[in-house]
């Protein structure tokens, strides 16, 4: 099998750099649509600055390799004609906009996008109602909407408010940075329930996250360790479990 | 020796009192004195801590403006959005060409019963326009220099009384339009007696460099409500100073917001005089500035009786070279018990040559009061714009929605609906423009 020309995210040799410290040395990782790839490591091994890296943050200096996604080069794309592309970054913490009311923002990101895909903008009845559509499952509230972005929500209402994005933008690729962090186990099922109704054959996800718990809700594919900005160990789902075991002192890192 | 800019307003009074409102009566003499007064002082300049930020003498100096042409025959109102941006509400409207009243373009027709309205001149033999010129607030003194030069020079304004009980059933719309450079001195009154209410909007634009002295005396008898909302959009030449004195009585109501996009200098002065108890005035306003545009908000406000309260909430967007400036001051006399005084002022620079200069300030002489004040000045938050562009939202789009977001804060204190959006949707152009 072709590796290559199957992959939605290809990334190759990857080095970054923050303020001038080198934090990824040398990533390779594919992945293909369908595929829910988990990465897992320490803190500080460098799983929040790749995901960054890929929604285009500044400040993260890429200094050797490639990504590429779909085919194009990840690299030279701006952060919002990656959004518009199709890559979507669950935050680990999201950040509050006061004056923003929900409601506006995801009309706002959502006419974007599909203007800069050279859709038609969603009129704001048929926005409405699929905003509902989307917000059921997750209980995201009317009245929750009507607050401003992320402001005085609590930390469960904030991870809802990112599935419920994502639900809404329907990404091809859904980066979920420590997306279980901060979340009770009602918060965390609910959650999982809404990524687990967005996976699809057509749509991939890695999940970034420190500890084992997520991955009993979101059931990936494929397993890495990363540590000290490398991948070190690549399995299945049961990699996980041994990492939960066993820390990870065993990939020369701190069990932090 | 005297400085050019004010000789040039004494030597304006000399040759043009005769013809001013009022010639030979309780006017003329008041006029004398004032223009004594002014005289002595002279422009207010930055020495004077009240003036610290903005030299108006040295604004007026290098301006040198001429008394503004009475604007004859025909005139066309300008197509801009702020000029309009009150066309769809149904209001009175009152409109002042170069300062002077313009009867052929107004339309007042229909006021209610007990509603009057009338041009400076035709009142100034009324008492209660008599009392209003006359008063002195204890708060004002800061700006009685200018006022001293207002009540020589003043030409013309609007006056509008509100006879007890009676509620004005649409806003009054004052449009001042400078269609010729130079200077004006304009006079407004109001008094709404007791229970009575009122909704005034004022409008400045103009294309031409002016320099507008605008002093609106107001007075609210007891029970007294009134809406006063204000945006001043005109030309980078011109220089704009408008000072608002209100005196509330017993559980009087006031309402004031200002939006300030013209002007190369402006400054908006508003005090606040509370004589009756259990009054309230909510002062605001917000400011959007580029170029090298400058901009300062004075307010004072005088909590001389117990169980008033009075909020202050200013925020603006710096872009350019631009100049905020807020001076506020809360003062609480010694029996002003159960004041609820609150004050606060934001900013936020767009760019690293804009400036903010923020001096809020509380004088409180009573210890069983509940007062605030507070000033930050901040950029758009990095992050912020990171997030809403990883969503697919272009950076300029995040940046107007996170402008728009923070000056709505401020805007969304105007109580007339149709108002507040007619003004959001002039904040929201104006970042959209300066991107165009």
């Amino acid at each position: 099998m072709n590796v290559k020309e199957t992959s939605m995210l290809e990334i190759r040799n990857l080095h970054v750099t923050v303020d001038g410290k080198e934090i990824l040395r040398g990533i390779d990782l594919d992945v293909r649509a369908g595929e829910v790839h988990a990465i897992m490591g320490p803190n500080g091994s460098g799983k929040s600055t790749l995901s960054y890296v890929l929604a285009g943050r500044e400040g993260y200096e890429v200094t050797e390799g490639s990504v590429r996604f779909k085919g194009r080069d990840l690299l030279e794309m701006g952060v919002d004609e990656r959004a518009a592309a199709g890559i979507f970054l669950a935050f680990q913490y999201p950040l509050e906009i006061p004056g923003v009311t929900t409601m506006t923002f995801l009309k706002t990101a959502l006419n974007a996008q599909r203007k800069a895909r050279g859709e038609g903008e969603l009129d704001a009845v048929r926005f409405l109602k699929l905003v509902r559509e989307k917000a059921k499952p997750l209980n995201v509230s009317d009245d929750m909407l009507k607050r401003a972005l992320n402001v005085g929500y609590s930390g469960g209402e904030k991870k809802r408010a990112e599935v419920l994005q994502m639900s809404l933008l329907e990404p091809a690729l859904a980066v979920l940075d420590e997306t279980d962090s901060g979340l009770d186990i009602d918060a965390l099922k609910t959650v999982a329930d809404g990524v687990n109704a967005l996976r699809s054959s057509d749509r991939a996800m890695v999940v970034i996250t420190h500890y084992q718990r997520l991955l009993d809700y979101i059931v990936p594919d494929v397993v890495h360790v990363l540590s000290q900005g490398r991948i070190v160990k690549t399995g299945g789902k049961e990699l996980a479990h041994e990492l939960e075991k066993s820390g990870y002192a065993a990939y020369g890192a701190d069990a932090a | 020796m005297t400085e050019k800019a004010t000789q040039n307003f004494i030597e304006t009074y000399e040759r043009t009192q005769a013809r001013l409102p009022g010639a030979d009566s309780w006017l003329s003499r008041r006029r004398e004195t004032a223009v004594k007064a002014f005289a002595e002082a002279g422009l207010p300049h930055r020495r004077l801590e009240e003036w610290k930020y903005t030299d108006l003498r040295q604004v007026l100096e290098k301006a040198a403006f001429a008394p503004a042409p009475a604007h004859e025959g025909a005139v066309i109102l300008p197509d801009s959005r702020s000029a309009a941006a009150f066309a769809a509400i149904d209001r009175y409207t009152v409109v002042f060409v170069n300062g002077r009243y313009r009867a052929d373009l107004s339309h007042t027709s229909r006021l209610p019963k007990g509603v009057e309205l009338h041009p400076l001149v035709d009142v100034v033999h009324e008492q209660w326009a008599r009392d209003l010129v006359e008063r002195r607030l204890d708060d004002g003194r800061q700006a009685e220099n200018v006022v001293d030069l207002n009540t020589a020079l003043m030409n013309d304004g609007a006056c509008l009384r509100i006879r007890k009980g009676v509620k004005l059933d649409k806003p009054l719309h004052l449009l001042f339009f400078t269609a010729d450079a130079g200077a004006s001195h304009t006079r407004n009154l109001i008094l709404i007696e007791n229970e009575a209410e009122a909704t005034i909007f004022e409008t400045h634009v103009g294309a031409e460099a002016g320099f507008a002295n605008i002093v609106t005396d107001v007075s609210l008898a007891e029970g007294a409500r009134l809406g006063h909302l204000k945006l001043q959009d005109e030309a980078t030449g011109a220089v704009h100073l408008a000072t608002m004195r209100t005196r509330l009585e017993a559980s009087a109501h006031f309402t004031s917001f200002t939006l300030t996009l013209g002007c190369g200098v402006s400054r908006g002065q508003n005090f606040v005089l509370f004589a009756g108890e259990g009054a309230e005035a909510h002062v605001n306003g917000a400011y959007a500035l580029r170029g090298t545009q400058h901009s300062d908000q004075f307010c004072v406000i005088d909590h001389a009786v117990p169980g008033c309260t009075s909020h202050t909430l200013f925020k603006g967007v710096l872009d350019d070279s631009s100049e905020g400036v807020f001076q506020g001051k809360v003062i609480v006399r010694p029996h002003a018990q159960k004041t609820d005084g609150r004050q606060m002022t934001q900013a936020l620079l767009l760019s690293r040559n804009a400036a903010m200069n923020a001096k809020p300030e509380l004088e409180i002489y009573a210890d069983d009061v509940q007062c605030a004040h507070g000033s930050t000045v901040g950029e758009l938050s990095r992050d912020a714009i990171f997030y809403l562009r990883s969503r697919g939202i272009p950076e300029l789009q995040a940046r107007q929605l996170l402008i728009s977001a923070f000056l709505d804060e401020a805007l969304d204190l105007v109580p007339h609906e149709m108002a507040r959006n007619a003004l959001k949707s002039l904040t929201d152009d104006w970042f959209a423009e300066a991107r165009a």
